[in-house]
C-alpha cells in the first residue's frame, strides 16, 4: 500500500495537470453513462433523489434523461436546452440556468476533450493524485458568475465519478453521481451518504 | 431725398443687415417650437372615426409600435444583443414598452400587486384551488425542482406553487408569438432576432419617432459591440423618419445646387458679384418676419408643414429685387427706380395679400398660419425691396437695356403675332377637355403615396408584422362605454366572438385591454371563488400529502391568497408606473365623455365579417385608412372655398388698381389660362392631384400675376420695356432653375411642388408675353 501511494507520487508529482484529466476524460460519442442525482431544496423535508443516465447521441447533443422516480428528457444542443415531459416541453437558454451550464461545462466540453472551449469559460484548477482528482472549474463570465460559484469534479483516474455545482449566493450545492458512484449509489438512501460516495475514492 | 452712400458703407450696411437677419434667425430657432403634429393642420373631425384618429389615432397602438430585427450574426451573439437592446430601452422613457420575447422579469410587477395574479388570470373561471388540483399542480412542481429549470423556478414555488405568475407572463406575450431561441424571438428561419418597440410619442409626431428611432440606433451601436450584426427597424415611425430623413437630404441637394446656379445666374445677369447678397436680403426678411409672426400670433407652436409650404409660396419675393436691379441705371437714382416701380409691384403684393385673407376666415388652424406668414412675408419683402434694398443699390450700373441680347430678344418676339381673344378662349377649352378626360380619378386622397414607402420596405414590414403577430395599422375595433368599467365589460363580452374568429382562422390574434385588467365585474367573480383562510389551509395540507414538501412550506401562498380574496379589484390608477400601464394605456382611453376600448387586430383576413361581428355586439370595426382619406377630402374643401374666395378677392383688387377692363383682363387672363394648361398637363400625365399640387398652384398665380402686371407696365419707353424684359427674363429663369429642380426629384412631394410650378413659370412667361405685354403700336393705354 505504502509502495503503491509512493509510487503512484512518483509517477504524478503533486501538482496534477488539468491537461492529463482533461486527456483521460476524452470520450468519444456516442456515450452514455448513469446517474444519480441530489436536489436539495429549503422546500423539500430530504433531498430528491433522481436517477437515469446521460447521453451524448453526437459530438454537439447531450441528453439528460430521467428515469425514476418520474420520466423526463432535457435535450442540451447549440447553447439550448429543451425539457420534455410528458406532452409539454420547454426550452431555455444555457446562459440562465446555472445548472444546465455546469452540464456542459463537464459534459458537452469535457467528454468531447474541447479543452479551449472549456478554458475560455472557466478558470480551470486541478488538484488530487490521478487516482483522486478535483477538477474546479469557475466561471469567468460575470453573467454567469453571478448565479454559480464553480464546479467540482471529482474523479478517479479516467472515471469522472461525481460533480457539485455550488450557487454562488448560498443555496445547496446540488451533486450528480456518475459511473461506479452512481452504481454504488444504489439502495443508499441518507444523504449524508451519498454525499460521501461523490467525495470518496 | 438721402444722400446716396459710397461704395464701402454700402455693402457693409448690406453685410450687416445679413448679420441682424442670421442673428434673428437663430434667436427665432432658439424660441420656436415646431410642432409635427399634422392634426392642427387639419380640419375638426366630424365622425367617430375621424375623432379618433386626430384625438388617438397619434397614440393608437399600430401607429407607435417599431418593428425590429437584428441580423447578420449567430443566433446566441444576436440574442445577447437582443437582451441587451431590451435592457437598454426598457429604462428609456421615450419607449412605453420593449418587447422581445424574454420573459418579463418577475421584478417588473411591484411586490402590492402580486397577489393580484390570482383575480388577473384566468385559472379560478376553471376548476380553482380544491386538494386535488392542487395536489396535481404540487406534484408537477416535485419534478421542476428535480428539472434542470429548478433554479428558475424554485424562489416563486413558496408564494405560488401554481406558478400563476408564470402562465399570466405567458398570456400577456403575443397570441402567436414568434419561435424563442436563446429566450428571445426569432424569426422562424431562425436567422433574426426579433423585437417589438412602442414609442411614447405618437405616430404623428415625427420629431418624437426620430428621436426614438435614435435613440434604438444608439443602443444597438452600444450592443452590437464588434460583432457584423445590422439592425433594421420597420414600422410607421420608422418609415416616417426614413422617408423625412430622404426628403430633407434631397431638398438639401437640390437647394444648394440652387443657391449655385442663382448666384451664377445673377452675377451673368448684372455683372456685379453683388447682386446675389442683395437679392437675398429681402426673401430672407421675408422668411424671418413670416415666422416670427406666426410664433407671435399662435401659442400652440408653428406648423412645420406652414414653414415648408410658407417657404413655397413666399418664393415669388424674389422676384422683387431683380426688378429694381433690371430697371436701375445712370441718371436714375435707385429711390426714384424704387418709387417708380412701386406701383406695380404693389398692385401686386397688395392683391396676392387681400386673397389670402380667404385663409385666414378657412377655421383651419394650419391654414390660417400659413396665411399670416405668407401675408407677413410678402409685405415685408415689398416693403424692404421699397424702403431699404435702395440705399445699397449701386446707383449707375450698366443699364441692362444696353445689351445687345436683350434688345435682339425684344425684336425676336415682336415678330411672334399675338393670337387674338377667340385663340385663347379655345387654348382654354382645350385645356378644360383634358382636365375633364376621365383618365385617373382626380384626386390623391392618400397622403402617404406623396411619401411613398418603397415596396420593398413594405413587404419586409408585412413579413415582420407577420412573424411578431405585430397589430394591423389600418382596422381596429373600438367599443365605448360610460367608463373604464364599462368599457372593459364590454370589450370581456367581445371575447368568445373573437376567439371564434381566431379559431375559424379570419384573424391571427387580438388584443385589448382586458387582456391585461379584467374589469372589476369579473374580478370579483374571481374573488367569489377563492377559498377562505381557513379551506385554503385544508385543501394545501390535503393535497401536501405524502408529497416530500415541508408542511410550511407554501405559508406565503396562503397569505397571498387570503390578500387576493379581501383585496379591492385592480383599476387603471393601481398599474401607475407599472409595465402593464404602457399595455393597458395604449388600448384604454379614457374620457371626460366616456371611455373607448381598443381591440387590435392582427392577420385579418376579411374585414367585412369582422364589420358585422362589431355591429351585432355593440362595437366598431374603424378603417382608419378611410378616416384620414376622408380628412383629407374635407380639408381640400376648405381649401378649394378658401381659394374660390381668393380668386374673387383678387380680381376685385387687380379691377380696383388698374380699372380699365382691358387691362384687367390682360392681367389676369395669362394667370388664369397658366393655370388651366398646368391643370390639363399634369391630369393628361395621370398625375393625381394633392394637396401640394394646389398650394404650388397659388404660387404658380401668384407669379403669373407679377409677370403680368409687369409686363402690362412696361411703359412707353423703349428701354423701359427692355429693362422689363430683363427682369422678368432674370425672374422666370431663377424659379424655373428652382422648381425645374425639384420637378426632377425622387420624391414625389418634392416633385409635386416642382412640377406644377416649373409648367407655371414657363405658361406665365410666355402668355405674358403674348397677352399681357404691353403693345406700343397697338394701344397707348397705361
Amino acid at each position: 500500500m505504502l509502495a503503491a501511494t509512493t509510487f503512484a507520487s512518483a509517477a504524478t508529482p503533486e501538482a496534477i495537470d488539468s491537461g492529463w484529466i482533461l486527456a483521460q476524460l476524452a470520450r468519444p460519442a456516442p456515450m452514455q453513462t448513469a446517474f444519480v442525482e441530489l436536489r436539495d431544496s429549503p422546500l423539500l423535508k430530504a433531498p430528491l433523489r433522481i436517477g437515469g443516465e446521460y447521453r451524448r447521441p453526437d459530438e454537439a447533443t447531450l441528453v439528460r434523461e430521467v428515469r425514476s422516480p418520474y420520466a423526463e428528457t432535457t435535450t442540451i444542443r447549440d447553447g439550448q436546452a429543451t425539457i420534455v415531459r410528458g406532452k409539454r416541453s420547454r426550452s431555455f437558454s444555457l446562459s440562465r440556468v446555472p445548472e444546465l451550464a455546469g452540464l456542459q461545462a463537464s459534459f458537452g466540453a469535457m467528454l468531447a476533450g474541447d479543452r479551449a472551449t472549456l478554458e475560455r469559460h472557466y478558470r480551470i484548477e486541478a488538484a488530487g493524485t490521478r487516482q483522486h482528482w478535483t477538477l474546479t472549474l469557475v466561471p469567468r463570465e460575470a453573467a454567469l458568475a453571478a448565479k454559480l460559484r464553480d464546479i467540482v469534479l471529482h474523479g478517479r483516474g479516467a472515471e469522472l465519478r461525481c460533480f457539485e455545482t455550488e450557487p454562488a449566493r448560498g443555496g445547496e450545492v446540488q451533486r450528480t453521481l456518475l459511473a461506479s458512484a452512481a452504481r454504488a449509489a444504489d439502495g443508499v438512501a441518507d444523504g449524508k451518504a451519498l454525499a460521501a460516495l461523490c467525495t470518496a475514492d | 431725398m438721402p444722400r446716396p452712400l459710397t461704395a464701402p458703407v454700402r455693402l457693409s450696411l448690406a453685410l450687416l443687415w445679413l448679420a441682424l437677419l442670421l442673428l434673428g434667425g437663430w434667436w427665432l430657432s432658439q424660441r420656436l417650437s415646431l410642432s409635427g403634429d399634422l392634426r392642427k393642420f387639419m380640419p375638426e373631425a366630424r365622425t367617430p372615426a375621424q375623432k379618433l384618429l386626430l384625438d388617438e389615432l397619434g397614440e393608437g397602438p399600430g401607429s407607435r409600435l417599431l418593428l425590429v430585427a437584428l441580423s447578420g450574426a449567430k443566433p446566441d451573439v444576436l440574442a445577447a444583443q437582443s437582451q441587451a437592446l431590451r435592457d437598454a430601452l426598457s429604462n428609456d422613457k421615450r419607449f412605453a414598452f420593449v418587447a422581445n420575447g424574454g420573459e418579463v422579469g418577475l421584478d417588473a410587477i411591484p411586490e402590492r400587486l402580486r397577489p393580484y395574479r390570482y383575480l388577473l388570470s384566468p385559472t379560478l373561471d376553471g376548476e380553482g384551488f380544491d386538494a386535488g388540483s392542487l395536489r396535481d399542480e404540487l406534484q408537477q412542481r416535485v419534478q421542476d425542482l428535480g428539472s434542470p429549470a429548478a433554479a428558475l423556478i424554485e424562489p416563486l414555488l413558496p408564494s405560488d406553487p401554481t406558478l400563476e405568475t408564470l402562465k399570466l407572463a405567458e398570456s400577456w406575450q403575443p397570441a402567436n408569438a414568434p419561435q424563442r431561441l436563446y429566450d428571445v424571438w426569432f424569426d422562424a428561419k431562425g436567422r433574426e432576432a426579433l423585437l417589438a418597440v412602442q414609442t411614447v410619442a405618437p405616430g404623428f409626431d415625427p420629431t418624437g419617432q426620430q428621436a426614438a428611432v435614435d435613440a434604438l440606433r444608439s443602443a444597438f451601436a452600444q450592443a452590437k459591440g464588434d460583432s457584423q450584426s445590422r439592425m433594421e427597424l420597420s414600422g410607421p415611425g420608422a418609415f416616417s423618419v426614413e422617408i423625412g430623413g430622404r426628403t430633407q437630404r434631397e431638398a438639401q441637394w437640390i437647394g444648394s445646387f440652387d443657391t449655385l446656379g442663382l448666384v451664377v445666374l445673377l452675377v451673368f445677369a448684372y455683372r456685379s458679384w453683388k447682386q446675389p447678397l442683395f437679392g437675398v436680403l429681402p426673401l430672407a426678411s421675408a422668411g424671418l418676419a413670416g415666422l416670427g409672426a406666426v410664433a407671435w400670433w399662435f401659442a400652440g407652436g408653428v406648423h412645420g408643414i406652414t414653414v415648408a409650404f410658407g417657404f413655397t409660396l413666399i418664393g415669388v419675393v424674389q422676384d422683387y429685387p431683380i426688378h429694381l436691379f433690371s430697371h436701375q441705371r445712370a441718371g436714375v437714382t435707385p429711390w426714384q427706380n424704387a418709387r417708380a416701380i412701386w406701383p406695380t409691384l404693389a398692385t401686386g403684393v397688395a392683391s396676392t395679400c387681400i386673397a389670402y385673407v380667404t385663409f385666414l376666415l378657412s377655421g383651419v388652424d394650419g391654414l390660417q398660419q400659413l396665411a399670416v406668414f405668407t401675408i407677413v412675408g410678402l409685405l415685408t419683402a415689398a416693403l424692404t425691396t421699397r424702403l431699404l434694398l435702395p440705399a445699397l443699390l449701386d446707383p449707375s450700373p450698366r443699364d441692362p437695356a444696353s445689351w445687345p441680347w436683350v434688345e435682339t430678344l425684344w425684336n425676336a418676339i415682336e415678330r411672334v403675332p399675338r393670337p387674338r381673344l377667340r385663340w385663347w378662349a379655345l387654348f382654354a377649352a382645350l385645356a378644360l377637355a383634358c382636365i375633364a378626360l376621365p383618365r385617373a380619378p382626380f384626386w390623391q386622397n392618400d397622403l402617404s403615396k406623396l411619401t411613398p414607402v418603397p415596396p420593398a420596405a413594405l413587404a419586409r414590414d408585412a413579413q415582420l408584422r407577420g412573424e411578431l403577430g405585430a397589430p394591423d395599422v389600418r382596422y381596429l375595433l373600438a367599443i365605448r362605454g360610460a367608463d373604464a368599467e364599462s368599457a372593459l365589460e364590454r370589450s370581456e363580452a367581445l371575447r368568445p366572438a373573437l376567439d371564434a374568429q381566431v379559431a375559424g382562422g379570419n384573424l391571427a390574434s387580438y388584443d385589448m385591454a382586458a387582456r391585461y385588467l379584467p374589469s372589476a365585474k369579473l374580478q370579483r367573480e374571481r374573488q367569489s371563488r377563492i377559498p377562505d383562510a381557513a379551506q385554503a389551509k385544508a385543501a394545501l395540507a390535503d393535497a401536501l400529502r405524502d408529497l416530500p414538501f415541508r408542511d410550511d412550506a407554501f405559508a406565503p401562498f396562503l397569505a397571498d391568497l387570503d390578500a387576493a380574496r379581501k383585496a379591492p379589484p385592480l383599476r387603471i390608477a393601481d398599474l401607475a408606473g407599472t409595465p402593464l400601464e404602457a399595455s393597458v394605456s395604449g388600448l384604454l382611453l379614457a374620457q371626460a365623455q366616456g371611455a373607448t376600448a381598443l381591440v387590435s387586430l392582427s392577420g385579418i383576413r376579411d374585414p367585412q365579417s369582422l364589420a358585422r361581428l362589431a355591429s351585432a355586439h355593440g362595437a366598431q370595426l374603424l378603417d382608419l385608412k378611410d378616416a384620414s382619406e376622408s380628412l383629407v377630402v374635407a380639408y381640400r374643401e376648405r381649401v378649394l372655398w378658401a381659394l374660390a374666395g381668393a380668386a374673387l378677392l383678387l380680381a376685385l383688387t387687380v379691377w380696383l388698381a388698374l380699372r380699365v377692363p382691358r387691362r384687367v383682363l390682360r392681367v389676369l387672363l395669362p394667370m388664369a389660362l397658366t393655370t388651366l394648361l398646368i391643370l390639363a398637363v399634369l391630369r393628361v400625365s395621370g398625375v393625381e392631384l394633392t394637396l401640394f399640387h394646389l398650394v404650388a398652384l397659388i404660387l404658380a398665380a401668384g407669379l403669373g400675376l407679377d409677370y403680368a402686371l409687369f409686363f402690362d407696365h412696361a411703359g412707353d419707353d423703349h428701354a423701359d420695356q427692355l429693362r422689363t424684359l430683363h427682369a422678368l427674363v432674370v425672374c422666370s429663369l431663377t424659379t424655373l432653375l428652382v422648381f425645374l429642380l425639384l420637378a426632377l426629384s425622387s420624391i414625389p412631394v418634392l416633385r409635386a411642388i416642382g412640377s406644377t410650378v416649373t409648367i407655371g413659370v414657363v405658361g406665365n412667361f410666355v402668355l405674358g408675353l403674348l397677352i399681357a405685354r404691353h403693345a406700343v403700336a397697338v394701344e397707348g393705354d397705361g
